[in-house]
């Protein structure tokens, strides 16, 4: 009797969840249709032309379209897996440290820019890797010439990678470390006392201690791998670097909003919302196969 | 471990959400097995919930879209009567005050910088809108406003998309066919022949009937055209003639001579600060064009147009080739030629290294690290006051330079308009707007212009100027410096509605000698507004004698399939060209791109622009 009573009350809790869900994610649904259509706004979803699946053809004859899937994948790989073996790396070391007011105060300031708007972080990088920035101040001192960061497309990837890596890995690191706070204090002075050293304590104790965490988060991860992050590059690219820096989000907002081509933009959408749902089935299996993930 | 849950899905983004719930429902499906059937009428119930939630917010979504087409509709026909009615009981009077106050809704453009206003008064209750309260008994409310730019480029789109517009707005050519095609604008022809003043038909008159033609689709007018100046299309060079002369050089005539300039401005420290931080041109900012097209073929700062027409090359517009067929600027050899000069001087550095990728252009030439760039007439309104507030010696000078091998400048022509006011179908006083523009027309000359107001507060403005005010305005000035005129002898010229204004100031900031007009012939701090538009007059307009050539583009509009394939095309010529010019492709890419451009629509486009030319 105690339990079921306690499940009512988590359903409840659930209502302004499903609120949310309902008005911003289902109720948006309804859009799709007009992938199909050649869209009028002033006739609406019901009365627009039906011109079937004209759009995507035209999609698919598009040299773009192959080049936003590549930049996408790319781009969302390489930040899935750097954000994930960056703040592990530096979650082990943190938790290395034994002055903890030393490690409070790394944890902080490390974890800022996560609060910062790419809007506002854009303007600082593009400072910092202009003709006159510190970055190439640095290269100077070594004799290279300056380098125009943000219009080397081989570049490009690589700077959006790294930046996001550095605005999140902070709190990225805050998880692991809470796992890491999670393992018995009483194996590693087992540990300890059979003489095991520091290197030997975290392959055998910490790194065993953690894997579910790790596992679970990069399993979790694949069904972000088409968001390659709009604002952040939208406030990074220009034309140059389009062959390697245009992704799929920047591409739909140009196309529907800039260029009011709504069935196109919204054709593409679709598209990488069905991968995405494809790749988010797949992690839920992989999931529950490998990390025992069944949160319920 | 669902902690770790808890913590991840809140950053991240709907489709978490949907997996969160996809997980909710395995999770229901474990209670039931586990806790037997009486939990089963309780899920179904929450079950029941949801799917009764969605289907009324499904339902709620069907009445909501339909119903304002409804309306509209409805409204359209009670409109035809109200105004049937409202013909006949009011002769038509372009400057009539309404009995009633009538208030319209408009869509606005703010300039975020602009500090204009006095304290208290807002975009929707300042001067302007008080004078025409005053003057017409109409009420503008603003339904929403948007930075000036791109921003509002996107939220007009988003009010098309979301058939939700202000009784009337200002929008691009785009979006006007957009409207047009949606059924979504009222036809003002008649309208427009009852409410126009005579002063604004004069002034349409003036551009041959190109203006209101813009704006006319199957014989019906669908927006009031603003007419740009002509010179607002002509991009000229400007230069440092302080930097020339400290260096003991010559204004570049020719390309050739240009490199040197610009060479000299990198290596010889023109602002002799001991360091080699100095440019010789600048370049567009990020977002910003190498050079204006026949969509958006005005005010292009800091392209390279006139470096591309000295090659006789005109990318982004349309002309007749050798065989007097419609070709592509962008496409011909020509262009080539011009990529290939811009991409040795870059390689050279004489060009900004931040090209593209810089976010404001105008920093370099406001810090002076800049000595040559290309622009329009207007430069003195801006960046200038602000480069001569940081050097009081930046004496910047404009050229129609430089010349091609035949010793001409060549510069590509504007349409007359690039912006409409349009009114949505079904509101109620199409003739609001014609009105409130007719009272901007008469008094901007004569009593807005003294106002320290920044006269894009001005709801619904668009610029409705005589095309060859700047060229007439330069000229009547030297005159009346010279002594040859007088002020009078101008008195009766109403359509050009600043004319009087600057020829009352012009003394004002001018110093003698009359007719030198380098930075210390001037007085910016006497009137720092007006030194703005009479030094744009003097020194921004040196075609004001019309000795150059003048190359219009065949069309000024988009083509049918322009509608889906333009952007796609657009995008790889920008692309193309931008890598081309900064090294990061050969130039030979360009063949590629031609073979590219055409197979993607190009040579369909090129048809049609053909078929159009023909009719």
């Amino acid at each position: 009797m105690r339990n079921r009573a306690f499940v009512k009350h988590y359903y409840l809790m659930l209502i302004p969840g499903f609120a949310w869900l309902i008005l911003f994610s289902i109720v948006p649904m309804f859009g799709i249709v007009i992938a199909f259509e050649d869209f009028n706004p002033t006739r609406g979803f019901f009365r627009s032309e039906w011109i079937g699946l004209d759009n995507f053809e035209y999609l698919f004859l598009m040299n773009d379209s192959k080049t936003i899937f590549i930049n996408t994948i790319v781009i969302a790989v390489g930040k899935i897996v750097s954000n994930l073996i960056v703040p592990l790396t530096f979650a082990l070391l943190l938790n290395e440290l034994r002055v903890t007011v030393l490690k409070r105060w790394i944890q902080t300031i490390v974890y800022m820019p996560h609060f910062l708007s790419w809007v506002i972080l854009s303007g600082i990088l593009l400072d910092v890797f202009s003709h006159n920035g510190p970055v190439n101040g640095v290269l100077a001192i070594f004799g290279i010439n300056p380098i125009i960061f943000f219009a080397k497309p081989g570049l490009f990837p690589f700077l959006i990678i790294g930046s996001d890596t550095w605005k999140e890995f902070g709190f990225n690191t805050i998880i692991y470390l809470a796992a890491l706070a999670g393992i018995n204090p009483a194996l590693y002075e087992a540990a300890a006392i059979d003489g095991a050293g520091r290197f030997k304590r975290l392959v055998h104790v910490t790194l065993p201690g953690i894997s579910t965490t790790i596992v679970l988060l990069a399993v979790l991860s694949l069904g972000n791998v088409l968001n390659a992050g709009f604002d952040q590059i939208f406030n990074l690219y220009n034309p140059i670097v389009y062959s390697t820096g245009d992704v799929i989000d920047t591409w739909v907002y140009r196309t529907g909003l800039l260029n009011l081509q709504y069935g196109l933009a919204t054709a593409a959408g679709l598209l990488k919302s069905v991968i995405s749902f494809v790749l988010i089935v797949v992690s839920y299996t992989l999931a529950s196969k490998f990390a025992n993930y069944r949160i319920f | 471990m669902r902690t770790f849950v808890t913590i991840i899905s809140k950053p991240l983004s709907a489709q978490e959400s949907g997996f969160f719930m996809l997980v909710l429902l395995s999770k229901s499906k474990q209670i039931k097995a586990k806790e037997g059937v009486w939990l089963k009428r309780k899920q179904m119930l929450l079950l029941m919930l949801v799917i009764s939630t969605v289907a009324l917010s499904a339902c709620n979504n069907k009445t909501g879209d339909s119903s304002p087409s409804s309306s509209v509709e409805s409204s359209a026909s009670a409109t035809a009567t109200a105004s049937g009615t409202s013909e006949a009981s009011e002769a038509a009077d372009p400057f009539g005050k309404y009995d009633q106050a009538i208030t319209i809704n408009i869509g606005k453009a703010v300039d975020p910088s602009d500090k204009s206003l006095p304290a208290g008064d807002t975009p929707e209750n300042n001067e302007y809108t008080r004078y025409i309260k005053e003057n017409l008994n109409i009420d503008t409310k603003i339904a929403w406003t948007a930075a000036n730019g791109n921003d509002y480029d996107q939220k007009v789109n988003l009010s098309i998309a979301s058939n939700s517009l202000p009784d009337a707005l200002v929008v691009n050519d785009t979006q006007l066919r957009q409207m047009v095609k949606a059924g979504m604008l009222e036809d003002l022809t008649q309208t427009f022949n009852d409410y126009a003043s005579p002063l604004m038909k004069e002034l349409n008159d003036k551009t041959e009937g190109r203006a209101l033609q813009t704006a006319t689709f199957d014989g019906k007018l669908y927006g009031i055209p603003g007419i740009s100046v002509q010179a607002d299309g002509v991009h000229t060079m400007w230069i440092r003639k302080d930097w020339l002369d400290k260096l003991g050089l010559e204004v570049p005539k020719t390309l050739d001579d240009l490199e040197k300039v610009a060479k000299a401005f990198v290596e010889q420290d023109p602002d002799g600060n001991g360091k080699k931080d100095t440019f010789g041109i600048s370049g567009p900012q990020s977002g910003g064009q190498l050079y204006a097209t026949f969509l958006t073929q005005t005010n292009n700062t800091f392209g390279f147009d006139p470096i591309f027409s000295s090659l006789h090359s005109y990318p982004g517009y349309w002309l007749k080739d050798a065989n007097g067929q419609p070709a592509y600027g962008s496409i011909q050899p020509e262009t080539k030629e011009a990529l290939a000069k811009l991409r040795d001087f870059y390689s050279k550095g004489l060009v900004d290294p931040e090209m593209s990728v810089r976010k404001d252009a105008t920093e370099p030439v406001v810090a002076g690290k800049s000595g040559i760039f290309f622009g329009p007439w207007w430069m003195g309104y801006w960046p200038l006051p602000d480069a001569i507030k940081n050097d009081p010696k930046a004496n910047w000078q404009s050229y129609t330079l430089p010349l091609d091998a035949n010793g001409r400048f060549n510069a590509h022509m504007p349409s007359t308009t690039h912006n409409w006011v349009v009114v949505r179908k079904g509101y109620e006083h199409p003739e609001v707007p014609v009105k409130m523009l007719n009272l901007l027309v008469r008094d901007e000359g004569p009593k807005f212009s003294s106002s320290t107001v920044n006269i894009a507060n001005y709801p619904l403005r668009v610029v409705q100027a005589a095309v060859d005010e700047s060229e007439f305005s330069a000229q009547a000035l030297r005159d009346v410096l010279a002594g040859t005129k007088q002020p009078s002898d101008y008195a009766n010229l109403t359509e050009y509605k600043l004319l009087k204004n600057d020829l009352e100031n012009i003394k004002k900031v001018k110093l003698e000698p009359y007719d030198k007009l380098d930075l210390d012939g001037w007085n910016p701090s006497a009137d720092l507004g007006a030194w703005s538009r009479l030094y744009s007059l003097m020194v921004g307009v040196p075609y004001y004698t019309g000795d150059y050539d003048k190359v219009y583009s065949l069309i000024y509009s988009q083509t049918k399939t322009m509608e889906s394939r333009w952007a796609n095309l657009k995008k790889l010529e920008d692309e193309t060209f931008l890598k081309i010019i900064m090294g990061a492709s050969p130039l030979d890419d360009f063949d590629k791109f031609v073979a590219d451009w055409k197979k993607q629509g190009g040579d369909l486009v090129t048809q049609e622009v053909a078929e159009a030319v023909q009719q």
